[in-house]
């Protein structure tokens, strides 16, 4: 059974739909990402999934759970929590405090879980007591991807979690994206860097013009024509 | 008792029962960025809904008005705390599942406006334009006070009022709530994808905000002996604005300074001055002018207010035994790295 599974999903704002009959699914311990050109309908299909925009037709799983229907703030005690992009951070409130608010939908404690977290986001753990909005664009991106952590999710989606960071960050970031994997959880992340998504990747799903037009191993769509995909020249597979 | 302290006692209210209301607006605004710019309007309905309930039956008295039970003190300003809390609820519930930040502060400004010319022109509410007036001074009887010195007394009380509420605060701002409040001030899109009921958080803070600013009215009403229309106008939810940007917007002590300054020094002081001669009214003017341009001058060099908001230490992290950061209230420079600079093979980033 896949961590997260969408079905024929159909999504957009107000009447005009964005993302047309989308399938997909995301199975734990593995790193899926979704590439595509700007206005491909990315970021709109992980505003569905976690229920910020609604589904006009289809289905989303999360393991034997259906959450199509489901308010946005009672999904995350579900097992799918939404990392956006940019601005991701309570900038007034503390690591600590950040990554409290992030444990809200975990039951019992979170204290221990905090420490864990702390304990592996090494930066994070120095860090602890200063305002979120003092540190640096990739490690409040960072501070993002830990919080998702509090709830331990069955996936997590991330949206452009690397923009506009460093190479060296952008590491960082990925690095820490694949230890989170390797615990068993599901990742979806929403990226433009296409050569670090296929070097990061387990699966690969390629949205042009709001549909998922090509999908499949990383190392099977690192092969492709992806220039011609991209400017929609290429049949689907 | 002289007229010094007669003075000094009623400055003293006036500061206590600002810090009062500067709380109330600043758990909405402050904490959970609200931008409540009907605030008076719930201030407004606390003092009526006090004066009227304490008053007896209006047949007679001159006044026309609802109520009218000759409820004592405390029961009669509770029953206007939670009056304003209740109007928060109905404002809410229309005004706030929709609409965000500018939209709302404009229709909460239209609401104002609407509950303003309502109260204005149906007298059989609380006696229109003339308002409220003879509202008996709590507990003189019992202590068998004279006008002098239940001007004192009742400062006094005031403070104790707002010594309580301000406990209270700390408790709500220094909880897990407070700081859902203030997640969702910083960014309410990343509160709900995390699990916060937004609005819920949202109605939360509205209904304890306004339960602060009936408290608020209610001792006005009960200082004063009388309350109408021309002590709420619209615009005087600037003055409780000012009175926590000056101060220190989420700082409850900052909340303090700020109506010392703005409210006590700037708005009351003055207006025990004598008149310039030739130019009556002008003193008053010309503290609206201070205010504003304080108000101009903060938001330009200290938007943080003279006493900023500083980081809570929640019990949780007390209990851990977290050494106090010196430092929060000052800027911390980012961490960052360049081109790898920093980077240790774990991603974390040297000392």
């Amino acid at each position: 059974m896949p961590a997260l599974l969408a079905e024929n999903v159909t999504a957009g704002y107000g009447r005009t739909p964005i993302i047309n009959d989308i399938s997909l699914s995301v199975e734990r311990g593995t790193v899926t990402t979704i590439i595509g050109p700007n206005g491909a309908g990315k970021s709109t299909f992980a505003k569905t999934l976690v229920g910020i925009l609604r589904t006009s037709t289809g289905r989303i799983m999360v393991e034997d759970l259906d959450i199509t229907r489901m308010p946005g703030h009672l999904i995350p005690r579900n097992g799918l929590v939404y990392v956006p992009q940019n601005d991701n951070v309570f900038k007034s409130l503390s690591v600590r405090e950040n990554l409290e608010v992030g444990g809200f939908a975990a039951k019992g404690d979170t204290s221990a879980r905090m420490e864990e977290i702390l304990s592996v986001f090494t930066d994070l753990n120095k860090a602890r007591e200063k305002r979120a909005g003092f540190l640096s664009g990739g490690q409040q991106n960072l501070l993002a991807i830990a919080r998702a952590l509090m709830v331990e999710p069955k996936v997590i989606v991330l949206d452009e979690p690397t923009a506009g960071l460093s190479p060296a960050y952008t590491d960082v970031v990925w690095n820490q994206i694949e230890r989170i994997a390797q615990t068993g959880t599901g990742i979806l992340v929403v990226e433009q860097n296409v050569e670090r998504a296929l070097k990061h990747a387990d699966f690969v799903h390629i949205f042009v013009a709001g549909s998922n037009h090509v999908h499949g191993l990383a190392s099977e769509i690192a092969s492709l024509d992806l220039p011609a995909i991209f400017l929609g020249r290429a049949e689907a597979k | 008792m002289s007229a010094f302290w007669f003075y000094v006692f009623t400055l003293v209210f006036f500061l206590f029962d600002y810090f009062i209301l500067a709380m109330g607006l600043n758990i909405q605004y402050g904490e959970t960025g609200i931008l409540n710019f009907a605030y008076i309007g719930f201030v407004a309905l606390g003092a009526y809904v006090t004066g009227a309930s304490s008053l007896p039956a209006s047949a007679g008295t001159g006044q026309q008005y609802i109520m009218g039970w000759g409820l004592p003190f405390p029961l009669n300003l509770l029953l206007g705390g939670v009056a304003a809390s209740l109007l928060a609820v109905f404002v809410a519930l229309i005004a706030m599942r929709r609409l965000r930040t500018d939209y709302l502060a404009v229709v909460l400004i239209s609401f104002s406006l609407v509950f303003y010319d309502i109260t204005n022109n149906y007298v059989p509410l609380f006696n229109g334009a003339d308002g409220l007036y003879n509202v008996p001074e709590p507990l003189a009887g019992i202590f068998k006070l004279t006008t002098n010195s239940f001007v004192p007394f009742f400062a006094i009380v005031t403070g104790l009022i707002a010594l309580i509420m301000w406990w209270a605060m700390s408790r709500i701002t220094k909880s897990p709530l407070g700081r859902t409040f203030r997640a969702i001030r910083d960014d309410e899109g990343v509160a709900a994808a995390l699990g916060k009921g937004v609005f819920r958080y949202q109605l939360t803070s509205m209904l304890i905000g306004s339960f602060y600013a009936g408290i608020g009215g209610g001792l006005l009403v009960q200082f004063g002996g009388s309350f109408n229309t021309t002590s709420w106008l619209p615009a005087e939810t600037f003055v409780v604005f000012a009175v926590i940007i000056v101060g220190g917007v989420g700082n409850n002590v900052g909340l303090l300074v700020g109506a010392l300054l703005v409210e006590t020094l700037l708005i009351h002081l003055p207006a025990f001055l004598p008149d310039i001669p030739g130019h009556p009214g002008l003193i008053e003017y010309i503290d609206t002018i201070v205010v504003g341009v304080l108000l101009w001058v903060m938001l330009w060099f200290r938007p943080q207010g003279v006493v900023p908001e500083r980081i809570r230490k929640t019990p949780l992290a007390l209990l851990q035994g977290l050494k106090s950061d010196r430092s929060t209230n000052e800027e911390v420079p980012a961490m960052s790295i360049s081109d790898g600079a920093g980077v240790n093979e774990e991603g974390g980033v040297r000392d």
